[in-house]
């Protein structure tokens, strides 16, 4: 007994998974027929619908009966649905039942006036998502009756076919419209081994952004209203980083810069975690980030959470995320973006009082906050400046530094850096003796005082060096004087008794 | 008998000839290497780094070459002091009251005022001058040179700025030092018209005896009257390379 039952739910079992297969084989081509004859829809479709349908539709006489016996009046004013915001679009676009794959016009299907506008607001939904409704407090009634079940009828207010454009609305490029046919409802994206992506598009998202006149194709090259390329990728992150390349196409400077960037040199070893364009700049809503350093610093913080917990910390990240101080120095002006270099070279170490005199030296920035720009002549008059001044300049040639030499950094610290007045000078003192003892063993608390901490030498601030500077100073010119007259005067001499 | 030497006086040992020139030698390399420092930012100066192999290959040239000026010169203090203190050289370098007079004197008769100047020993005022100008100034620059070399132990015995002081020091006084050298000494040894073209005597360590008559009179009344015949023509001063300072017998 228990082995026939087992047939039988062998063979319902079967059956199931060959009717399964059926609609499956079904579906696909179904979508394929659709997707043909939307490929065959030709770009100058919306003008061939016009011509077909206005013969009739534009003639002053047209009514339809409707099922329940009322009339009403199915003449499209041609002239003002081509100045309309939807002027543009095609027949089909919002009337799409009344194409059916014969070519035949459809009889009635219609019980009143009321159902017939019912169903086309749902349409206008499509391309006006509750997103855009919400922007107008106007629609929040619409909104409302909505979710409690009701269809609001968008042409209540809005004229279907003499719609004006919206003030300072944008009217949406056809191809645009095209894509957005399916985009801009809920879809995904899937792929083998990674979650689905959502691949919906908000619309007004790059209408804000700097890329705003630039159509779908312009990025997203191979796609158009024929083609739709199927393509595979293992990963979300996979996409992601191939979509990059896109951008390639425009901002080539940019691209060519960041080859040798160290991000780069890390994705192409492997590291698919490094960040590519759509990384830092976002996809449909490309900001100017270069004027928004807040922003830049955030971007950053995505990856590198725990240095940027450190700037947040420090006297710029302080001065820049509570103050909004543009003056102080966010990630990219020591990185700078596109040919980021590896910051634990020797090259990049080198460079390092540069980067900070083009604020600390820069009279105008520093004499802002009563700094001295001295700080980076002293530097660099002074043993370890003119160490790294050479240091630098023997990079071409064979012979390579013996180690190297101390920087801005070393003393101030790097993302963690703190005020040198205020109660953050004991810190940066306290310090000191032990950045110090990293090259000169056996430092000990005094050692710290052989810098004269960015001062010239003065009676104040070091008067042992400046007595000594200004006795030479005066004693190598008297000495040499006396010496330049003894000289004359026993030529002199000579040549009198001769 | 009758060749040149006849004209002339033995003045300097081979041995303070070679400890010259060794001087000469080590003091060049420390001011080319030193002021090439001190003057970074001139084109030669980079030119002249970058052709010694770097900064660092120029700051150990600099380094052994102050080691070696370190031993010259405690040699040379050594020498003076046990060659004195074993009564085989007079101290002939101290200064005494007679050269600041001599100093007076020679202004005197530089203005006119008197008909000869003033007669000097075996060594002038302007040579004591020159000598311990260089004595002290080489052992400032060590004990500046040896803190800029080792600031941390320095540091753990003295005040942190006694650092940028000797730094200071250092090289100021190296400047006062090569501008002192290449003007008096090059004067008084090549274009005084008393040598012209060349003062020979650390050379051959011969001097001319006409010269010593100029110069150094009482050095030779003394030699004289020590019964060493020093005429010309006669009895030519004994060839004694192995005796320090002078080739007579001083005890």
């Amino acid at each position: 007994m228990e082995a026939g039952m087992k047939k039988e739910e062998k063979i319902k079992i079967k059956i199931k998974n060959s009717l399964k297969v059926f609609f499956a084989v079904l579906a696909v081509l179904l979508a394929a027929m659709a997707f043909l004859s939307g490929a065959a829809r030709g770009q100058e479709r919306a003008d061939e619908d016009g011509e077909k349908c206005l013969g009739c539709h534009g003639k002053r006489e047209m009514t339809k009966k409707l099922r329940e016996g009322r009339m009403t009046v199915a003449r499209i004013d041609e002239k003002a649905f081509r100045a309309s915001a939807h002027g543009f679009l095609s027949c089909r676009d919002c009337h799409e039942g009344l194409f059916p794959p014969g070519g035949r016009h459809p009889s009635s299907r219609f019980r009143s006036r009321e159902q017939f506008e019912a169903r086309y607001s749902r349409i206008c939904r499509r391309c006006h998502p509750d997103r855009q409704l919400r922007e107008k407090g106007v629609h929040n009634d619409v909104l409302e009756k909505e979710s409690g079940g009701q269809t609001p009828v968008c042409t209540d207010c809005h004229s279907a076919h003499s719609m004006k454009p919206a003030p300072r609305g944008r009217i949406l490029t056809a191809e645009e419209i095209y894509c957005m046919g399916c985009h801009s409802r809920p879809l995904s994206m899937t792929f083998k081994r990674d979650e689905a992506m959502p691949v919906d598009v908000d619309v007004r998202e790059i209408k804000s952004s700097v890329h705003s006149s630039l159509g779908c194709s312009d990025c997203h090259y191979g796609f158009s209203s024929q083609e739709h390329p199927v393509r595979n990728f293992k990963t979300r992150r996979d996409y992601v980083i191939a979509s990059s390349d896109n951008c390639r196409r425009c901002h080539f400077d940019k691209y060519a810069q960041n080859l040798e960037s160290t991000h780069n040199i890390i994705l192409s070893k492997g590291n698919l975690k490094a960040p590519v364009c759509s990384d830092c700049h976002g996809s449909h809503a490309t900001a100017r980030i270069a004027r928004e350093k807040t922003v830049i610093a955030r971007r950053c913080r995505g990856c590198h959470t725990a240095v940027y917990e450190k700037y947040a910390r420090s006297v710029h990240g302080r001065a820049l995320l509570e103050e909004g101080n543009l003056d102080v120095p966010a990630c990219t002006d020591c990185h700078p973006a596109h040919n980021i270099k590896d910051p634990f070279t020797l090259s990049y170490r080198e460079r390092t009082p540069e980067m900070c005199a083009n604020c600390h030296g820069n009279k105008a920035i520093a004499s802002r906050y009563g700094l001295s720009v001295d700080v980076v002549k002293t530097y660099l008059t002074d043993f370890h400046g003119v160490t790294l001044g050479f240091y630098r300049d023997q990079k071409g040639e064979s012979y390579r530094p013996g180690r190297p030499i101390a920087v801005c950094t070393d003393c101030h610290g790097s993302h963690e850096i703190k005020g040198t007045l205020g109660p953050d000078a004991a810190v940066l003192k306290a310090n000191l003796v032990r950045a110090c003892a990293r090259c000169h063993a056996g430092a000990t608390a005094n050692f710290p005082d052989a810098w004269l901490s960015h001062y010239g030498p003065s009676l104040r601030n070091a008067p042992l060096v400046f007595i000594v500077n200004l006795a030479y100073r005066i004693f190598i010119p008297v000495m040499l004087t006396g010496l330049f007259l003894q000289i004359l005067l026993h030529i002199w001499r000579y040549a009198v008794n001769r | 008998m009758g060749t040149a030497k006849s004209f002339s006086v033995r003045r300097f040992s081979y041995r303070r000839i070679i400890e010259h020139w060794l001087y000469a030698a080590v003091f060049m390399a420390l001011v080319i290497t030193g002021l090439a420092q001190k003057f970074y930012f001139l084109d030669a100066s980079k030119r002249l780094i970058m052709g010694l192999g770097g900064i660092d290959s120029v700051r150990l040239i600099h380094r052994l070459a102050g080691v070696l000026l370190i031993y010259l010169t405690a040699q040379n203090i050594l020498a003076g002091l046990c060659g004195v203190m074993l009564k085989k050289w007079k101290p002939n370098m101290i200064i005494r009251k007679k050269d600041f007079t001599d100093a007076v004197e020679d202004l005197r008769y530089y203005f006119g005022a008197t008909e000869a100047p003033a007669s000097c020993g075996r060594y002038s005022y302007k040579q004591k001058f020159e000598y311990w100008g260089i004595l002290t100034g080489a052992v400032l620059m060590m004990a500046t040179g040896l803190v800029l070399w080792f600031p941390a132990f320095a540091a753990s015995y003295l005040p942190g700025e006694v650092i940028p002081a000797a730094k200071a020091l250092h090289s100021n006084h190296a400047l006062l030092i090569f501008l002192i050298i290449s003007v008096w000494h090059i004067y008084n040894s090549i274009f005084s018209p008393e040598v012209f073209p060349l003062d020979t005597s650390m050379i051959t360590g011969y001097i001319s005896r006409k010269r010593m008559v100029e110069e150094h009179p009482l050095e030779l009344a003394e030699m004289e009257g020590a019964g060493e015949s020093v005429h010309a023509g006669k009895n030519v001063p004994p060839f004694n390379p192995g005796s320090d300072e002078t080739g007579m017998k001083t005890s």
